[in-house]
């Protein structure tokens, strides 16, 4: 039904994840803009705050930390790969750690299913032997697009209130 | 780390008061002296005479707007509860339990009639006052309940809903304090009722606070090579990208705080609102002068002594998307020598359509944020600071930071006499470095004041 070169749903959907970790890790950004998300793509990193237990949330419905669709994400990417842009240049070295992904929803009519797996970017700049690190779930939609699975919808949310690294010029 | 106090030569760090001698001379030639920027004593220092002691941004009233909401928010480094009580006034209370000195709120946010303490279950109500104290009868019957209550900041003040507090008891009152400023701040804060959407972006930078606090003073020397790539792709205000002729203006002289001001001559701009959002605006509330400053304003930036900074500039996140006007209040808290964290609040028209503000919250994330477009940039120059600062070598050569621009024979800023408002105004703003003096000179002065 899914059309997957895969044990599984769940392997198939992890094989992607690793696929993008790459180009986000090798810095291939213009090709992750234009072969892991959809035009459509809806992608968000809301703002985390401390509460009471009792809070239904920590998470803002309101405020974020990148609230993007497929053209703000495009401006991102190309102004990245400019010349003088000073945050990664020299170029922060980051390494994605996917793990825990679990299907959590398909739905074959749409061609789409929803994943969550963990996150976490080890960052190094410079000589720093102090990596920043950053710690997340991340929610995505996969949608199956030509035989393969493309990005739709992406949710991340990260285990940090305060940000312990400097700039967010990388995509999680 | 071990410091040699003696004031002595020789590769040994000099004293505070060493520094601050060399620090007025190096002001008297334009000049500011770089091992302030990561400096022990002088972020000690900092901490008891600059944020003690000065008027310093707690929250906007936007942020805690029914009875009992509260949020943390810091006064240097000491924390502080910014709360409406039930009597619907705002209270800045020292967040430690009078019983044996623990934080009370441990949440950043949130709504409470009261705080209880959860090492032995002291009451205080949300204005301050002690109401509960268990087994007092039997344990405590003389405790005199009105004396221990949570301290309040001796001065709380606001300003078109923008709240501030001052540790210090003597202290001016908040009017006198912003003094001229007030005049501009007028501009974004009274044309309009701004307020805040949502929680403020918090990170943690390798920078000392006065480094960003200083370069929102004026620095608009930095923005054709510091922000490049972000005018390359085209998100740029309309006269950054050089759509707009405009005349940036700045301004200082205002009570030691300090402002930039585009502005497009004859245009009915207003940083870039449409007119279905400057029609909510009110006009009657500013004078005739400020509404035609307000009116053809481009980007604005400033800074109000010493932490709170803002940007207000038309842009977008995209090319292909319309502009709009996106407002982005800054404060950058100390950390330690050499480091701060930043909390950047994104603010809109209140009265302006939800849909316009969610376009305001996005263009501001995408400009000037943790993950802003114009922002990265920035952090990515401001970081490499501190460890030069930190240099035996700085004292040895007595390093300084350059701000003579603008100074001498037939440089382009000049004072122009003409400006409605009040304060020393240069046209050609961008080829000063004035307004960056006004800063390190009213930083000098605070920081002496007391010695
Ligand atoms: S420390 Fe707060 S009740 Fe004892
Ligand atoms: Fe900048």
């Amino acid at each position: 039904m899914w059309d997957i070169d895969a044990r599984s749903v769940r392997e198939s959907c992890e094989k992607f994840l690793y696929t993008e970790a790459q180009l986000l890790d090798d810095r291939d950004l213009l090709e992750w803009h234009e072969t892991i998300i959809t035009d459509d793509i809806e992608y968000r990193i809301p703002i985390r705050t401390t509460k009471e237990r009792s809070a239904e949330t920590e998470f803002s419905d309101e405020s974020f930390h990148m609230i993007e669709d497929w053209g703000s994400l495009k401006v991102r990417v190309e102004r990245m790969e400019n010349d003088f842009a000073w945050s990664e240049d020299p170029p922060s070295r980051n390494r994605r750690f996917v793990s825990n992904v679990r299907v959590t929803d398909e739905n074959p009519e749409n061609a789409e299913v929803s994943i969550r797996s963990n996150l976490l970017i080890h960052r190094l700049r410079a000589s720093d032997t102090d990596p920043d690190l950053l710690s997340a779930e991340r929610r995505d939609t996969l949608r199956r697009v030509d035989g393969s699975w493309q990005l739709t919808e992406r949710t991340v949310l990260l285990d940090h209130t305060v940000i312990g690294t400097p700039s967010l010029s990388i995509i999680l | 780390m071990a410091q040699n106090r003696s004031g002595g030569t020789g590769g040994s760090r000099s004293s505070i008061d060493s520094k601050l001698e060399r620090m007025a001379d190096a002001l008297e030639e334009g000049e500011a002296l770089l091992e302030i920027l990561h400096d022990d004593e002088v972020f000690e220092r900092e901490l008891e005479e600059i944020f003690a002691k000065s008027w310093v941004y707690i929250g906007h009233e936007s942020e805690i707007p029914e009875e009992g909401d509260y949020r943390q928010r810091s006064i240097g480094k000491d924390p502080f509860i910014f709360v409406r009580d039930e009597n619907g006034e705002v209270q800045v209370l020292w967040d430690s339990c009078r019983h044996r000195g623990t934080k009370l709120c441990r949440a950043e946010k949130g709504n409470t009639t009261h705080f209880r303490c959860p090492y032995h279950g002291w009451t205080y109500r949300n204005t301050g006052e002690l109401v509960g104290v268990p087994q007092k009868g039997n344990g405590f019957p003389d405790l005199d309940m009105e004396e221990k209550g949570l301290h309040g900041a001796p001065n709380v003040e606001s300003y078109n809903g923008l709240v501030f507090a001052s540790l210090d008891p003597d202290a001016p009152d908040l009017e006198t304090y912003l003094g001229p400023s007030a005049w501009y701040l007028d501009l974004y804060f009274k044309l309009a009722d701004m307020e805040v959407i949502g929680d403020p972006h918090r990170w943690e930078i390798d920078t000392d606070w006065k480094t960003p606090s200083e370069n929102f003073y004026g620095d608009n020397y930095h923005v054709p090579m510091g922000h490049k790539s972000a005018i390359d792709v085209g998100i740029g205000s309309a006269t950054a990208k050089g759509e707009k002729e405009s005349e940036l203006y700045a301004i200082s002289d205002v009570g030691g705080h300090a402002f930039s001001i585009y502005q497009i001559p004859g245009e009915d701009f207003f940083w870039g609102h449409p007119p279905e959002v400057t029609e909510t605006f009110h006009p009657e509330r500013l004078t005739d002068e400020q509404y035609q400053i307000a009116r053809q304003s481009g980007v604005s930036l400033g800074t109000i002594f010493p932490n709170l900074s803002f940007i207000y500039l038309g842009g977008s996140d995209d090319p292909e998307k319309d502009t709009v006007g996106t407002f982005c209040l800054r404060q950058w808290q100390p950390i330690e020598p050499g480091k701060m964290e930043a909390w950047n609040w994104i603010m809109a028209p209140k009265d302006a359509p939800q849909e316009y503000k969610d376009r305001v919250y996005e263009v501001g994330v995408g400009t000037f944020s943790l993950s802003g477009n114009f922002e990265v940039d920035d952090i990515g120059i401001w970081d490499g600071i501190p460890e030069a600062a930190d240099s035996v070598f700085a004292e040895q050569v007595n390093a300084t930071t350059v701000f003579s621009m603008g100074r001498g024979e037939d440089t382009l800023a000049e004072v122009d006499d003409s400006w409605p408002g009040p304060g020393t105004v240069y046209r050609e703003g961008g080829m000063t470095d004035e307004n960056q003096l006004e800063f390190y000179r009213k930083w000098h002065q605070t920081i002496s004041e007391a010695h």
